[in-house]
């Protein structure tokens, strides 16, 4: 399946990923004083040799605002991914591993975690406690762990009755190198790697829709793509281009996190095969 | 007897629901108590008069050890008692507020569900098997759709106003007097649109598109299928009875999604639903509110869960047997 048309969107969307998380290392180097960049004799430009992306509603440049502001996700979303990874990953694992009350009590665990609407709780609690948004990413990663540790039981359940799993056992090998090692590292990476990207692409959608929704997330005068939208919108009628930028920013970084994980699976799924 | 072990299993599922609501209401009841400093401070809005905080505590349970305190909280919680509404609507009952408001969000969210999976069914089976031809066709659609639901509810919501505006210049428009239903109506219109914004948003419809196009596939593929065709019999009943199941589940699995995107385009659109509720009651510090609304959006989406395994244990005995 797919052959030429699938390795094209896996480059145009490995580019892109490979850009923002570049300008996501970048960012914390590159001097910028959101203050000092106020100028109001600048408001709402068009794309200029001067301002490529135009200026925002205090005659601040959009287009370095859009590279400082991937900051406001980057590690964030390393944490969330590496938390639901991790933690998916050994629950799993553990659930796929043992049998009777312990599988019992791990699934209940996971279930539990699961029915909590994600949004909403991270909502609630914004509410109570005007969370960073690491906090934020965290307990999103955590919230992710049901979802991931379900496909990975799945997986381990089908290979612990294949032959080459069994000889493992035979040999001696004990349960924890064959489940970290033989199943999780070899057979499970694709899976991990396409939950990951997809958990990195949750923590950006958060970010944005808590700084578009209400006063949580980053907060001014420190940009995030989110509250570049949020500021904005109102002036999208009469000024498109610092709405446009951002919000294009944010669709094309979701898009391409998500499909590129999908089609790095998918390829490495068929190499496996 | 099919019926005895039926009942057990629906009784053992009943139950695995009350643990799951107690537990879920427990992780919520302690993110509030894991508020910094003073809790009752750090929850109640600024100028709140400190009578009004002694009840705070006392409905929360604050001033008891967390464990006591759950329990006190819970036992009002069970009869719908979430307290009084602070700042959103002062004085009125949480219940009172948000009931009518969430029966609302749910009717969107279902609707919007049900209207996902006719599109994509119907999609499913006009495109057949995937090819590379409809990987062109269906990679734009994959990128639209991956846009985040308020990006696509902001640019729905724009959209909305030319169109009503449109209509508006134009004098509106007659529905026809042997149409039943109003065909464009003013009220109607934001839901509608909303409706698609969220059907559109987050991925919801290319996931479920897919999901169903597998599905379709290993079934007119699978050897039982093979089996009717050689006897000469119609597959279609077939197909559709061994697809009930796996919709039913996709049903339930994407309601936690839904829920939350419909927090977000509710704000968008401005909808009287509880997503709006929820986030107005939430910058506006309304303590009380947001929690009930959590309550309640988590309780939904056990309930409808218990609902889909209930009905799929009905219609599927192999679920039973498996003692799932």
């Amino acid at each position: 399946m797919g052959g030429k048309g699938q390795t094209l969107a896996l480059r145009i969307s490995g580019g892109i990923v490979a850009i923002v998380l570049l300008l996501g290392v970048i960012a914390p180097f590159i001097g910028y004083d959101p203050v000092a960049d106020v100028d109001y004799e600048a408001q709402l430009l068009g794309p200029s040799w001067a301002h490529v992306f135009g200026t925002d509603g205090q005659g601040r440049d959009v287009a370095i605002r859009l590279v400082k502001g991937t900051e406001a996700f980057f590690l964030p979303g390393l944490l969330a991914a590496a938390i639901a990874v991790i933690g998916g990953a050994l629950a799993g694992a553990v659930a796929g591993y043992l049998q009777g009350i312990g599988r019992s009590v791990v699934l209940g665990g996971l279930q539990l975690l699961d029915t909590l609407p994600r949004l909403v709780f991270i909502i609630l609690l914004c509410t109570i406690m005007n969370p960073s948004i690491t906090l934020i990413a965290g307990v999103a990663g955590l919230l992710f762990v049901p979802a991931i540790a379900t496909v990975i039981r799945r997986k381990v359940e089908a290979l612990g009755s294949e032959d080459y799993i069994l000889a493992h056992v035979a040999h001696g090998f004990s349960p924890a190198r064959i489940l970290l090692y033989h199943i999780l590292w070899l057979q499970c990476r694709p899976l991990l790697i396409r939950q990951a990207t997809f958990v990195f692409g949750y923590v950006l959608f958060v970010e944005t829709a808590l700084s578009y929704l209400g006063d949580y997330g980053v907060q001014e005068p420190s940009p995030s793509w989110g509250n570049m939208v949020a500021q904005t919108r109102d002036l999208a009628g009469q000024a498109p281009w610092p709405w446009l930028f951002p919000a294009l920013a944010i669709v094309v970084t979701i898009a391409a996190f998500l499909s590129f994980g999908n089609l790095l699976a998918r390829r490495d799924e068929e190499a496996i095969r | 007897m099919r019926a005895v072990p039926l009942i057990l299993a629906a009784l053992r599922r009943l139950a695995g629901s009350a643990g799951l609501l107690i537990g879920a209401s427990f992780i919520i009841y302690m993110t509030v108590r894991l508020a910094p400093g003073d809790a009752v401070d750090a929850i109640s809005p600024m100028g709140t008069p400190p009578e009004v905080k002694a009840q705070l505590a006392a409905e929360f349970g604050l001033d008891r050890d967390p464990v006591t305190g759950y329990f006190a909280w819970l036992a009002r919680s069970a009869v719908g008692d979430f307290g009084e509404s602070l700042v959103f609507s002062p004085g009125e009952s949480v219940m009172a507020v948000a009931l009518p408001a969430f029966k609302r969000t749910v009717l969107l969210s279902g609707l919007t569900l049900l209207a996902a999976l006719v599109l994509g069914l119907g999609l499913a089976i006009l495109l057949g098997e995937p090819g590379p031809r409809q990987q062109v066709l269906t990679a734009p659609a994959y990128v639209l759709t991956a846009a985040p639901s308020f990006v696509v509810a902001v640019l729905f919501a724009q959209g909305m106003n030319w169109f009503v505006q449109a209509f508006v210049e134009q004098g509106g428009y007659e529905t026809p007097p042997w149409f039943p239903i109003p065909i464009y109506s003013e009220s109607l219109m934001p839901y509608v649109f909303a409706g698609f914004a969220m059907l559109a948003g987050d991925g919801l419809f290319m996931d479920w598109f897919n999901t169903l196009r597998a599905e379709l596939l290993s079934l007119k593929q699978a050897q039982f299928i093979t089996a009717v065709r050689a006897k000469g019999a119609r597959t279609v009943g077939h197909i559709a009875r061994n697809l009930v199941v796996p919709v039913l589940s996709g049903f339930s699995a994407r309601l936690p999604l839904v829920l939350g995107s419909v927090v977000i385009v509710e704000y968008i659109f401005t909808l009287d639903g509880a997503g709006y509720v929820l986030l107005e009651a939430s910058r506006a510090r309304d303590f009380p509110m947001v929690v009930g609304l959590s309550v309640l959006f988590t309780a939904t989406i056990i309930v409808v869960s218990l609902i889909a395994d209930l009905v799929r244990a009905l219609i599927d005995p192999r679920e039973v047997a498996r003692g799932g």
